[in-house]
């Protein structure tokens, strides 16, 4: 079992390191290089060839990409991912509040999340096929058909406009207090929890289904073990693992979730700043953000797979791959 | 496929139904809308913010004073265009490399499979952002990247059922009758991967057409003054105090469309026996 | 159970029916809704009875009902039928009638079942031992220490080596025949008057098969308990039960002792299943060839063949090489032109190996194999077309041998137009020649393989490869998959077909009445090395290696001292 887990963390740390390549590769292929990419028309006629050539070995940008690349890769697992254009602040300060911001956001929704689509799943995939069961797939799917900046919206005109219960837009800074932040993370909480835990609750519904359907269920059924058991005992484990993949899965969705709902609502995270990165063509801060991103999907696959290797006896006593 | 085997699948179930109704709707809208329509989509037809109902302006105008039926009804063509088309590149070409890796193995299947994995480690939203700061936002580019965006996914899943059939007799016999490489795989993989592909490509059209209107809403998609249902939720956001409208009924539009296609996705899945709850990312 | 009526009102016999009876089905019918909606019977008006300590084995085909038969004496069926009517009286009371209680302390206790495939009944991610521990908890209610010590002698009952070390085990861990015998003292653990066994050996080897047999024979006496025995082998009916029971499409066909079918067997059903059975002990089969004159050479020539699976190179194994036993050790045989050779042996013996490496799936280690003159060591992509005609094979499982999106013409005429350029009709009209060879219908062309059943889809099979014309056919277990009366069928008409055309085979099976019938000499394969070859005839009437006398005797049903030699030194 150790081969497997060291391999598997092996081809974790290869694909971290083809994403770099990746990310890195993005702002190559076109032509010119990144300091291109960040003036704008007007800068390249006002300023001077000399002053454009100055600042590209400022930055570095004149050496071969191998060079850059490596140094950018031993800063990046370190936490040093450069500086910005504009004023030459280390990119890692630049988003280091808003990450934390973005994680507790992401905390809050799926300490939340999780359980509650483990129980919908779970009771759907039970009372598979009859009215509870319709009802709320139906629903389900409704749920995670409606864009998430849609219903983000759609909450701000109930909730702020119609209603005043909350504030339409988030006038909070990145600095502000956990107390503060928690306070206004309700409503952007609230938007992806709908949307995801519908989705999240189907793939669940699935994975019991079918550890349900499974041959030793009827053979437990056959010797009269009761029904709570049977559900406990011997199918929810066999759920598990198929799971395991779906909330690895669903944290990767969240990702995607937060950078929209940042911006509906203001949230001083990440993906608020992703947002104004790209507008401002500030290269390296999106490659840091894209960097962090695959690093936390790569680690919730890995976490996922590791579990899996872990729990799974039949995983765990296989010799040869 | 038989005719009256299709028929029974697509009214599978109440739910089936009405997503394939509201499909076919969306569709149609899209597809002859622009016959029908009353004023251009970019033409300043009337005084701004007028309220639904208002006479000449069924659905009301928009701030600087466009017909919103008009550029409702217009709105979807790009979003589902570029959805369908990116969405279709993804599951024919990732299912074609999908079903070559698992029938060929080896060093290129353990090669391809690293690059899916790497793909998919980079959350959409933010490839396309990378994409977008480096090729900028036209429609061609566009629906590169959404094909690109899917395609990992849906290689992924086309070689896992491939994977179920390289095993199989037929294929040790046709690989014995001397067939090359490429005719095993398209003479006798590909037909044995239609149903998850054809349920693939539902599936990432609705996700496909949920990026576009998000990509839309946050400025890195379709650019205006193209009407865009997911542009058009983001410009009504300041009017939302005294025009809700102008965000709620886009919102609707692409709610039902999605909908309407996730409703039909499932029913098909179901009735071909398949499991539709998958990744959507 | 109820107060007995007057006599004067009973008809002549109900009271000892009644009494006496431990299990009665009066005219069962349970249904299924098929995929167009409408209620199918799987069971259809059955009725029997059964005493307290008797045995009745259920035998009939795939899809005759018999596994749901054996479900709804336990009062269950699988989601998507229903129990349509009828009584099962158990102990006087109606099982279809009970509660949701009420079953449940029946199931496992009074009546038990031993499914039919124990590596996916038993649950994987729990260890052995506690699952037989949960039944003694549950209807004993015993704590875990004791259920723990009662397990362990039940596992010593069933005669498992060892069971402190299996009761910790999980289920893949251990071998199907241990598998099975933990379901069986799951079983036995409430010791129940009832046991049902459905197929419970089919997934197990002969030699496993008859260890798990004889141990059941034994517990029941034991225990004196009433056994139902389902399967599709009438063979191990005569072996198990006293009485029998015919299915045929849900109904019972015929019913009695089991001494009495056999001599007189009533309906034809039963006379052709009887007939189709092929004997290891029969007086018919193929004889010794003897080469047609003027032919020098075998067709065929193995000659110390020796094949390895390739090993995974790991951090572990390059310090420490594995040396994992080859698949096939050292095997030689030859073949003449038009002979048929059999491969004998159970599973892991190499034999289906052996039939790669000859068609060219697989490539030898070491050894060579001289076909025709022609040394033939490589794999099929390089080997030259006509010599990929030349030699054909035919796969087990019929469903996976046909490509379920083409139609049969598509599948008839590939071969034809690779190997000898037909097109168009002329290519059709050969493959409504070759469906005819094989007493199929030329309406058959248009037919997708899933709308032929398994006996049709293995015809379409062995016509696929004839059309090649080839010189040699390797036949790995074609009619293993089928059952027992389309079997005889098949096998008549391949032997047809071969001696029309005079075309080698070598014919793997694990069922050695089976090989008795085709082949002309035979091999006797054990793990990779030649036991015992010669005319079959000989081999089979005097065997001289004592696994072959074993297989012989498993095949047979027989108790021989060989058998618990064998017991006691594997499984």
């Amino acid at each position: 079992m150790l081969t497997t887990i060291l391999r598997r963390i092996g081809l974790s740390l290869l694909i971290l390191f083809l994403v770099s390549v990746l990310v890195f590769l993005s702002t190559e292929v076109l032509p010119g290089d990144a300091l291109d990419v960040f003036l704008t028309a007007d800068d390249l006629v006002t300023m001077e060839p000399e002053q454009i050539e100055a600042l590209r070995r400022d930055f570095g940008l004149d050496k071969p990409a191998i060079w850059r690349f490596f140094q950018w890769l031993s800063g990046a697992v370190v936490g040093d991912f450069g500086v910005t254009f504009i004023d030459e602040t280390p990119v890692s300060e630049v988003i280091w509040e808003p990450l934390l911001n973005s994680l507790l956001l992401g905390l809050v929704i799926t300490i939340i999340a999780v359980p509650v689509a483990l129980a919908i799943g779970s009771t759907t995939g039970y009372y598979r096929g009859r009215k509870p069961d319709a009802v709320v797939s139906s629903l389900a799917i409704i749920g995670y058909s409606i864009p998430d900046f849609v219903i983000g919206t759609l909450l701000i005109i109930f909730f702020a406009v119609w209603i005043p219960l909350f504030p339409a837009l988030i006038l909070v800074f990145a600095d502000a207090s956990v107390w503060e932040l928690l306070k206004v993370s309700i409503m952007p909480a609230v938007t992806v929890i709908i949307g995801h835990v519908a989705h999240l609750s189907r793939l669940l519904r699935a994975g019991f289904i079918e550890a349900m359907n499974c041959e030793f269920i009827e053979r437990a059924r056959l010797s009269g073990v009761p029904e709570k058991r049977i559900v406990f005992r011997h199918a929810l484990p066999a759920a598990v693992i198929p799971s395991l993949n779906s909330v690895a899965l669903f944290i990767a969705g969240l990702l995607n979730g937060l950078i929209v709902i940042e911006k509906v609502f203001g949230y001083p995270g990440l993906g608020l700043q992703l947002i104004e990165a790209v507008d401002k063509r500030e290269v390296h801060v999106v490659q840091a953000i894209t960097f962090l991103g695959a690093v936390l999907v790569i680690g919730m696959n890995l976490l996922a797979d590791l579990s899996i290797i872990i729990l799974d006896p039949r995983v765990r006593s296989h010799k040869n791959e | 496929m038989s005719k009256k085997s299709i028929i029974s699948v697509l009214t599978h179930s109440p739910g089936t139904t009405i997503g394939v109704a509201l499909v076919a709707i969306h569709l149609l809208s899209a597809l002859l809308g622009p016959l029908f329509i009353p004023y251009g989509p970019t033409e300043l037809a009337g005084p701004s913010l007028l309220a639904p109902g208002s006479s000449g302006h069924a659905l009301g105008t928009d701030v600087i004073g466009r017909d919103y039926l008009t550029r409702l009804v217009i709105g979807g063509r790009t979003s589902i265009f570029v959805a369908m088309l990116g969405a279709l590149s993804a599951v024919v070409i990732g299912g074609l490399i999908g079903v070559s890796a698992a029938y060929i193995g080896g060093f290129y299947d353990d090669a391809i499979m690293r690059i899916v994995d790497t793909k998919l480690s980079i959350p959409g939203v933010l490839f396309v952002a990378l994409c977008v700061v480096g090729f900028g936002r036209s429609i061609p580019v566009l629906t590169i990247v959404i094909a690109v965006n899917y395609m990992p996914g849906a290689l992924r899943i086309i070689r896992s059922q491939a994977l179920t059939q390289v095993p199989l007799d037929y294929v040790k016999s046709a690989r014995l009758r001397g067939e090359s490489k490429l005719a095993v795989i398209i003479r006798e993989l590909c037909p044995n991967v239609l149903e998850v592909v054809v349920v693939e490509f539902a599936l990432r059209t609705s996700s496909a057409i949920l990026a576009v209107s998000a990509l839309s809403f946050l400025g890195l998609g379709i650019s205006p003054p193209t009407p865009d249902w997911g542009l058009m939720v983001y410009e009504g956001i300041r009017q939302i105090y005294i025009a809700p409208w102008l965000v709620l009924l886009p919102a609707f539009f692409i709610s039902t469309l999605v909908i309407g296609l996730n409703f039909a996705t499932d029913g098909l899945a179901n009735a071909l026996g398949l499991d539709a709850a998958r990744g959507l990312y | 159970m109820g107060w007995p009526m007057p006599w004067a009102l009973t008809p002549p016999g109900a009271f000892t029916e009644r009494f006496m009876s431990l299990l009665n089905l009066k005219k069962l019918t349970v249904g299924y809704v098929n995929p167009s909606g409408e209620l199918i019977p799987a069971v259809n008006d059955v009725s029997f009875h059964l005493k307290k300590g008797e045995t009745l084995g259920i035998v009939g085909e795939s899809g005759c009902g018999k596994s749901t038969l054996a479900r709804a004496i336990l009062g269950y069926c699988r989601p998507g039928s229903l129990i349509m009517g009828g009584e099962v009286l158990f102990d006087g009371e109606d099982i279809l009638q009970m509660s949701l209680s009420q079953l449940r302390d029946l199931r496992g206790q009074r009546i038990a079942m031993v499914p039919q495939n124990p590596l996916s009944s038993l649950t994987y991610h729990m260890k052995v031992g506690p699952q037989v521990d949960e039944i003694l908890r549950i209807h004993r209610g015993m704590d875990s220490k004791a259920a723990r010590i009662h397990t362990l002698e039940l596992f010593a009952g069933t005669n498992l080596p060892d069971p402190e070390q299996i009761y910790d085990r999980y289920p893949h861990e251990i071998s199907g025949g241990q598998r099975q015998r933990v379901v069986i003292a799951g079983a036995l653990a409430c010791q129940p008057v009832l046991m049902v066994l459905d197929e419970p050996t089919t997934a197990l080897d002969t030699t496993t098969e008859i260890q798990v047999l004889k141990l059941v024979k034994d517990l029941r006496k034991e225990n004196d308990m009433a056994l139902i025995y389902i399967t599709h082998d009438l063979t191990l009916t005569d072996y198990m039960c006293e009485n029998v029971l015919v299915m045929l499409d849900g109904k019972v066909v015929e019913q009695g002792r089991v001494a009495n079918i056999f001599k007189h067997p009533q309906t034809d059903y039963t006379k052709m299943l009887i007939a189709a059975i092929p004997r290891v002990d029969s007086k018919s089969g193929a004889d010794a060839f003897l080469p047609a004159a003027g032919v020098p050479q075998p067709l065929l020539e193995v000659d110390r063949l020796k094949f390895r699976y390739g090993q995974r190179r790991s951090l572990a194994t390059i310090f420490k090489p594995q040396e994992e036993p080859p698949a096939v050790n050292n095997v030689s045989f030859d073949l003449e032109h038009g002979e048929t050779i059999g491969l004998v042996g159970e599973s892991g013996s190499g034999k289906s190996t052996i039939a790669n490496i000859i068609c060219g799936l697989l490539t030898p280690t070491t050894g060579s194999i001289i076909f025709d003159s022609q040394p033939i060591n490589t794999p099929a992509e390089k080997r030259s077309l006509d010599l990929r005609r030349r030699i054909q094979i035919i796969f087990q499982d019929p469903l996976s041998s046909l490509n379920p999106r083409h139609r049969i013409e598509t599948v008839l005429t590939r071969p034809l137009k690779i190997f000898f350029g037909f097109k168009g009709q002329a290519a059709r009209d050969r493959a409504v020649e070759l469906l005819e060879a094989m007493e199929l219908l030329p309406e058959h062309l248009s037919r997708f393989p899933r709308q032929l059943s398994g006996g049709q889809q293995q015809r379409v099979a062995i016509a696929c490869a004839f059309a090649a014309k080839p010189d040699l056919i390797l036949c790995d277990e074609v009619t293993s998959a089928l059952d027992v009366s389309v079997q005889a069928h098949v096998l008549e008409l391949l032997k047809v077909i071969q001696e029309k055309t005079g075309v080698a085979c070598v014919f793997i099976s694990h069922d050695l009445g089976v090989v008795k019938q085709v082949a002309n000499k035979v091999i006797v394969l054990q793990k990779g090395v030649v036991a015992e070859a010669g005319p079959t005839e000989d081999v089979f009437a005097k065997p001289t290696h004592n696994y072959t006398r074993l297989l012989l005797a498993a095949a047979l049903r027989e108790n021989h001292d060989p058998i618990h030699d064998y017991l006691d030194s594997s499984v």
